[in-house]
């Protein structure tokens, strides 16, 4: 096996649902000491875990193929990935990341809504699963025990997460439960039993596993909800994520393959992510700010959050293809179509979204289909932030009451950001879900690189940090966004941009507008920030400072929209003011 | 690069496979012929069930339900008979919900199981029995006419193939579903309104095959008997003029029809398949490379569901209406018209 020291090259494989890409990082100077990595080839090609091909591992050889043209390098003979390298043959390390394989099919069963039940919502939402469905006894005195078995029963799911009780409370109604999914267990034919996660009332186990035990497997870890007013999630996480790699991801067609080409356990592409949104956190070492990263993807999205000590990740089951139409079933039409700067029907909006799950590999082609992405990616978006926002404890950063924490960076991942055609739509977009406070740098993930990184960082963590810092990760601007309120027009905010070579700007910033002030990739500038006595850019209402801000494809931006953002009612005009937001940030 | 593909062919040895929703029976061995009609696999359905507490209408203690239950483990009960009944003064009956047999007890309570429903699969389209797996189903080699469609109901039916209107951008209406409708599968351009649906559905006609179908008619069209399917899957655009010359083609053959959808962790297309009396016809490449002269459709944009064949592979990059700068392919539409299509919007007919 290659040393880690002497690693020269290194492929990364991430099988999404769509696409399947290959990244080829490789050591730029050589030697020891001193070595860095860049990027130095991709390629991408249709994901095949499903049939025709029913193999995972036929898209990496599609995409090796692909890349041998690029590279023009060796890298699959044999019916296998050249490693370690020999010359300009194969490569020394192949990591792979995946999304790719159906989440688990998950059933939460417990007795409070706003408590135990929540916390397992929670748990469940930090690996990629699927809730089929909750059940409780919502308020009834009997226990629905025929309909608690029945449903467990039609559903088979992979996982059944039993929760409910604090620690010495409640029994019996946790009991009841147990004994329907038992019971349930018991009708299923013995390879299609649930597994059951016990993370409820602490004395109840024995119980449990007594009544359980002999039926299907039963694993116990610590209550989610161990006292009214505590949440412990984190073994249920590790158990819940410990199934999918094992169930879903081992278990893949073609996984096989691919292990046997790599040195590394596969590694589900949220935790690679969320790898690199705790190093930038890291890196950067600021106390009073955390830093998001955001990837969109075709069938999830997935927030990773980090703060100081605390590392979050949240995976929300719907992305750009697929989920927006159940979430319509949800939310109704109308929260996608005020996005649209451009009149349409809500026939046409369905047709869109029909068409997208039934061709998820396919780009808008003309405005109105791209305005269409848009709006499912604002709230794919929100709705994916306010699933993650209750997780977090920002420890000391600044959160003003219903905001964001201040964040900074922010990263953007995934192709329903990355791909769109102006890099100022995708700052918008951005703002208007995300809707940050204070100053925060927008970063935007161009090749996709950044979960790759991620499981680079388990291999040789200087190659995923020589790889980042090496212009991975794309600048789009600084945006300061003032949180206040304020008339139409009103001015909010004075600055002064002090350039690099001397040279100044003053300008203002007025209520319910975006400005965009120029400030080019890699330039820097010192801002002097006078927030009038309503607004907070992050330092206090009414308090201003001096702030260092650096460039990007878009610039130095100020979101003076308020917060939170409120769109006009009035069609007409929603629409005039959405076409000059597109107008300003370049879009 | 991978371009997807549909299949939409006049003559090509497709493998259908016919798998059970859940372990079951294959009723024919390898190698064997098989009609359309024939059952090929059977399973049975978990049936209804339901818990009855015994203790609780009877209002007595869990240990001594035993003594008052009128039946045992296995006993096979009709709705309304009585399970258990504890006499004497203010006697109170336990009466069983369904129809089924008692299968469990315990705790004061019965597990009462209703009779299980036996589902069969047929083989939908004429040919041999190329794999067969003695619970999960079979897969059966046929050769004809093939299309791969872009939307189905979920249903499958086989029948006459009637083509009924005369071009592509023509709706079936009420006037074309007349007696002679009944028993067939209709061909029709555009979609098609509710009207012409309770027609169909009054008419008998065992299927319909269309360009598209509103978002609106979905929950309508899902609880229809007979399979209706698409060639461009959600839409209000016209059928895809190579589908609806190979259709127009095979008016009045018997053809049959799967509305079963791939969803995203499924496995199947919607299809439409004319099997013909030939041998040796080859399957489909997917591998075949995309060249200039391929047949393509447009997936997207304004030309969406139009197919024609590639007249020009440019090499730099193409630019979209949306600002967007990718590789791509000139289209001949035909009549003199051209379409810029990347490729991430294209797709070979095969």
């Amino acid at each position: 096996m290659t040393d880690e020291r002497t690693i020269e090259s290194i492929l990364v494989a991430d099988c999404g649902t769509v696409f399947t890409k290959l990244l080829l990082l490789e050591s730029v100077e050589g030697g020891a000491a001193g070595q860095s990595y860049r990027f130095v080839a991709q390629a991408e090609t249709l994901t095949t875990l499903n049939p025709p091909w029913n193999d995972l591992s036929v898209g990496v050889v599609n995409a090796l193929e692909e890349l041998e043209q690029i590279t023009g390098r060796r890298l699959y003979g044999a019916g296998r990935l050249i490693t370690p390298q020999r010359g300009l043959e194969g490569v020394d390390a192949f990591a792979v990341i995946l999304s790719a394989p159906e989440p688990l099919s998950l059933v939460i069963a417990g007795l409070v809504r706003e408590m135990s039940l929540e916390s397992a919502r929670r748990a469940a939402s930090g690996t990629y699963a699927t809730i089929k469905t909750i059940l409780s006894r919502e308020g009834s005195l009997n226990s629905p025990q025929t309909t608690w078995s029945r449903t467990v029963r039609d559903i088979a799911p992979d996982v059944v997460l039993l929760v409910g009780g604090v620690d010495g409370g409640a029994r019996r109604p946790v009991m009841e439960l147990a004994d329907a999914i038992a019971l349930a267990a018991s009708m299923l034919e013995q390879d299609q039993r649930p597994v059951v996660l016990y993370a409820g009332n602490a004395e109840l186990r024995p119980q449990i596993t007594k009544l359980m035990g002999d039926i299907t497997h039963v694993e116990v870890v610590d209550n989610v909800h161990p006292t009214v007013d505590t949440e412990h999630l984190g073994p249920a996480q590790t158990a819940l994520e410990q199934y999918y790699i094992e169930g879903r991801m081992n278990a893949a067609p073609g996984a096989e393959t691919l292990l046997a080409w790599s040195r590394l356990p596969l590694l589900p592409t949220a935790t690679a992510f969320a790898r690199v949104v705790e190093y930038l956190c890291h890196r950067e070492g600021n106390t009073d700010r955390g830093v998001l990263g955001i990837d969109v993807g075709a069938a999830t999205t997935t927030v990773a959050a980090s703060f100081a000590d605390r590392s979050y990740v949240t995976i929300y089951d719907k992305g750009v293809a697929y989920g927006p139409l159940e979430w319509v079933q949800d939310h109704g039409t109308a929260p996608l179509l005020q996005w649209l700067p451009d009149e349409m029907e809500e026939e046409e909006l369905l047709v869109q979204l029909h068409n997208r799950v039934l061709r998820p590999w396919t780009i808008p082609q003309d405005p109105r289909e791209l305005w269409v992405e848009q709006a499912v990616v604002r709230e794919m978006l929100r709705s994916a932030l306010d699933m993650a926002r209750p997780t977090w404890d920002p420890g000391k950063v600044n959160v003003l009451p219903g905001m964001l924490p201040g964040v900074d960076p922010i990263l953007l991942s995934g192709g329903g950001l990355v791909h769109m055609p102006r890099p100022g739509q995708a700052l918008l977009v951005t703002l208007d879900s995300l809707q940050p406070t204070g100053i925060s740098t927008i970063l935007l993930d161009v090749n996709r690189a950044a979960p790759a990184l991620g499981a680079v960082a388990g291999l040789k963590p200087l190659a995923a940090a020589s790889a980042m810092e090496s212009g991975t990760l794309i600048s789009l601007g600084t945006v300061i966004s003032p949180v206040g309120k304020a008339r139409p027009g009103e001015v909010v905010m004075k600055m002064r941009i002090m350039y690099e070579d001397g040279g100044t700007l003053n300008v203002e910033a007025r209520y319910g507008d975006i400005e965009i002030w120029p400030l080019l990739p890699g330039q820097k500038a010192t801002l002097e920030l006078h927030p009038n006595r309503r607004f907070d850019v992050g330092l206090g209402f009414g308090r201003g400072g001096k702030v260092q801000a650096i460039g990007g494809l878009v610039g130095l931006v100020v979101d003076a929209r308020g917060r939170p953002l409120v769109l006009p009612e009035d069609p007409e005009r929603r629409r005039r003011v959405l076409h000059g937001w597109i107008w300003d940030v370049g879009g | 690069m991978f371009i997807p593909y549909s299949i939409v062919n006049p003559l090509t040895t497709v493998r259908i496979p016919r798998r059970l929703p859940r372990p079951g029976e294959v009723l024919v061995r390898l190698g064997e012929a098989v009609e359309a009609s024939r059952i090929v696999a059977q399973t049975v359905e978990p049936a209804d069930f339901c818990i009855v507490d015994v203790a609780r209408e009877l209002n007595v203690p869990v240990k001594k339900v035993k003594a008052y239950l009128k039946v045992g483990r296995g006993a096979t009960v009709s709705e309304g008979d009585i399970l258990a009944s504890r006499g004497g003064l203010g006697g109170q009956v336990c009466r069983a919900p369904i129809s089924g047999t008692i299968m469990g007890s315990g705790r004061g309570r019965l597990l009462l199981e209703a009779e299980p429903r036996t589902v069969h699969i047929a083989a939908l389209v004429p040919g041999l029995v190329v794999e067969a797996s003695p619970t999960e189903g079979v897969v059966i080699e046929s050769t004809g006419a093939f299309m791969q469609m872009g939307w189905g109901n979920g249903k499958e039916a086989f029948g006459k193939l009637r083509v009924v209107v005369r071009s592509p951008r023509h709706p079936i209406r009420t006037k074309h579903i007349d007696a002679a409708a009944q028993g067939a599968i209709l061909v029709g351009g555009l979609h098609f309104d509710e009207e012409t649906l309770e027609q169909a559905i009054a008419m008998q006609v065992r299927g319909m095959i269309v360009g598209g179908i509103p978002p609106s008619m979905i929950p309508r069209l899902e609880a229809v008997e007979f399979p209706v399917v698409t060639t461009e899957g959600v839409s209000t655009a016209p059928m895809s003029q190579a589908f609806f010359d190979l259709l127009r083609s095979l008016d009045g053959r018997e053809v049959s029809v799967s509305g079963r959808m791939r969803h995203r962790w499924g496995t199947e297309r919607p299809y439409a398949m004319v099997p013909m009396p030939a041998r040796g016809a080859a399957p489909v490449n997917p591998e075949t490379p995309l060249v200039v002269g391929s047949r393509v459709r447009v997936l997207r944009g304004p030309y969406t569901g139009a197919s024609g064949v590639v007249s020009d592979i440019p090499k730099g990059l193409i630019q979209l209406e949306t600002g967007a700068r990718l590789p791509g392919v000139q289209v001949d539409l035909g009549g003199k018209e051209f379409a810029l299509v990347p490729f991430a919007n294209l797709e070979r007919l095969l």
